[in-house]
């Protein structure tokens, strides 16, 4: 399968999913005009990935400063997508950066883990560089 | 959602209109029940349809003001980034001026040492030569062996009073070449020392002499000889010069009486000098008179004025000197400017 790698714009995130480690990455901002370019990608390669027979553990890690609401429910939408895949049995861990003084980002990431019943969701503070 | 993300299979909204979907199904399954309870659950789906709509409204209409702010954040940024650019190249500029002005001023020290040397050696050099002659004079009497003793005694006198004459005005010249070399090298180094203060001024008066006496202007030095100051005396005679220059140009410039200049000492305490700088030009217009020290200031605007001789002045006293600096004026009747500094200059 082939791997993921959307280089960032000038209002989309830089996205990398290595299907062969399992790591998603999601980093930068996300305010593109139309969700469905940013995220569609996304969700299809995870959807493609999950159907696997037996795919690795997936290590999702986003670190995004700044994003608008669509990127926000695309965001909970993909949580959502995750978490039915945790309970049905398969390991994910999300790992979501934000820096130190940046209090909104902390509590998005608190807001969204709220909701998550088996996908284990971690608060990673970065000096912000 | 826009067709557009439908036709890519990418719903935001997705599990929202597929619970919206089984609702609908369930409003037309639920017929048999009593009157009622349908319209109940069809009025609860169209309320939730109407929620479901306001959601997807709010969502575009956030996503539109955030790509706003986004894109007036990056403006800002790009014009912040221009202004800071364009105070650098600014700042630059004017640094350059400053010492093209600094450069010009020492220009105008070379040529007032010029004029100034050139009276002692010119006397040196014709009382050398009337000498020669004399000399050559007696040697033709002494070779026709007929030197008399009235000649002889001539010749004594004359030599006597041509060697006078050019040892003093050798000396003259020395004397002058030594205080314009400090002055020079003062305003080129920029270098700390102990000074007199006097003699700073002194020196800095004469050698701008050819263009102040050259037009008919005089100055005048009021200053204790026992004042030291432990600074930069080529600062205080930049500051000095400048003053001067702008009298010469600006307020004797068209003035029917002859110009005087007043440059005044006092100590008014063991820390405090003020050095007070008078002419009795035309003065500066009030409205003016605020911006004298703006930098490029000037109502010669194309006639050789850079408007940077007082900013260099106000930035000289403030910076090196550790001073403060006033000026007033009434037009018509003179300009005063009036520094106070400390003996010993800022570290």
């Amino acid at each position: 399968m082939e791997n993921l790698l959307i280089t960032a714009q000038e209002r989309s995130p830089h996205v990398d999913f290595n299907f062969a480690t399992g790591l998603l990455t999601i980093a930068g901002e996300s305010y593109p005009d139309d969700a469905s370019k940013v995220f569609g990608p996304i969700f299809e390669a995870l959807d493609s990935y999950l159907a696997e027979v037996q795919p690795l553990p997936i290590r999702l890690e986003i670190e995004l400063v700044y994003f608008n609401s669509s990127s926000a429910k695309a965001l909970m939408n993909m949580f959502k997508r995750l978490d039915q895949a945790a309970i049905a049995g398969q390991k994910i861990d999300v790992y979501w950066r934000f820096a130190a003084e940046d209090e909104t980002m902390r509590e998005f990431g608190e807001d969204f883990s709220e909701d998550l019943s088996a996908l284990a969701f971690h608060l990673v503070e970065t000096d912000g560089k | 959602m826009t067709s557009e993300s439908k036709s890519k299979g990418f719903n935001l909204f997705e599990a929202e209109d597929q619970v919206l979907a089984r609702a609908k199904d369930l409003a037309a399954r639920v017929e048999q029940v009593p009157a009622g309870l349908q319209d109940d659950i069809l009025a609860l789906v169209e309320s939730y349809n109407l929620v479901l709509k306001e959601q997807r409204r709010l969502v575009r209409l956030s996503d539109r003001q955030q790509s706003q702010v986004a894109k007036l954040n990056k403006e800002l940024a790009t014009r912040t980034a221009q202004a800071e650019d364009a105070l650098a190249k600014l700042k630059a500029v004017q640094e350059s001026l400053v010492q093209a002005e600094k450069l010009a001023s020492l220009g105008a020290l070379v040529g007032g040492v010029a004029h100034e040397i050139n009276t002692p050696v010119g006397i040196a050099l014709s009382c050398a030569s009337h000498l020669s002659d004399t000399t050559r004079h007696l040697k033709t009497l002494y070779e026709a062996d007929d030197v008399g003793i009235e000649d002889f005694e001539a010749f004594l006198t004359q030599a006597t009073d041509a060697t006078t004459l050019v040892v003093d005005n050798c000396k003259r010249a020395a004397q002058l070449i030594g205080s314009f070399k400090q002055v020079a090298v003062d305003r080129v180094s920029a270098e700390r020392r102990l000074f007199n203060l006097e003699k700073t001024i002194d020196e800095t008066v004469t050698s701008l002499s050819p263009q102040i006496k050259g037009a008919g202007h005089r100055v005048e030095v009021r200053c204790p000889s026992d004042i030291m100051i432990d600074g930069y005396p080529g600062v205080l005679s930049q500051i000095l010069g400048n003053f001067i220059m702008n009298s010469l140009i600006h307020g004797f410039d068209g003035c029917a009486r002859q110009g005087v200049i007043a440059i005044k000492v006092d100590r008014v305490s063991l820390n405090s000098i003020i050095l007070t700088y008078d002419d009795n030009g035309k003065g500066i217009p009030d409205a003016n008179l605020s911006r004298v020290f703006d930098p490029f200031f000037t109502t010669k605007m194309g006639q050789g004025g850079s408007g940077l001789g007082l900013n260099i002045v106000y930035n000289l006293v403030t910076g090196p000197l550790g001073g403060t600096i006033a000026v007033t004026s009434a037009e018509d009747q003179g300009t005063q400017f009036k520094i106070s500094f400390p003996p010993v200059a800022p570290i």
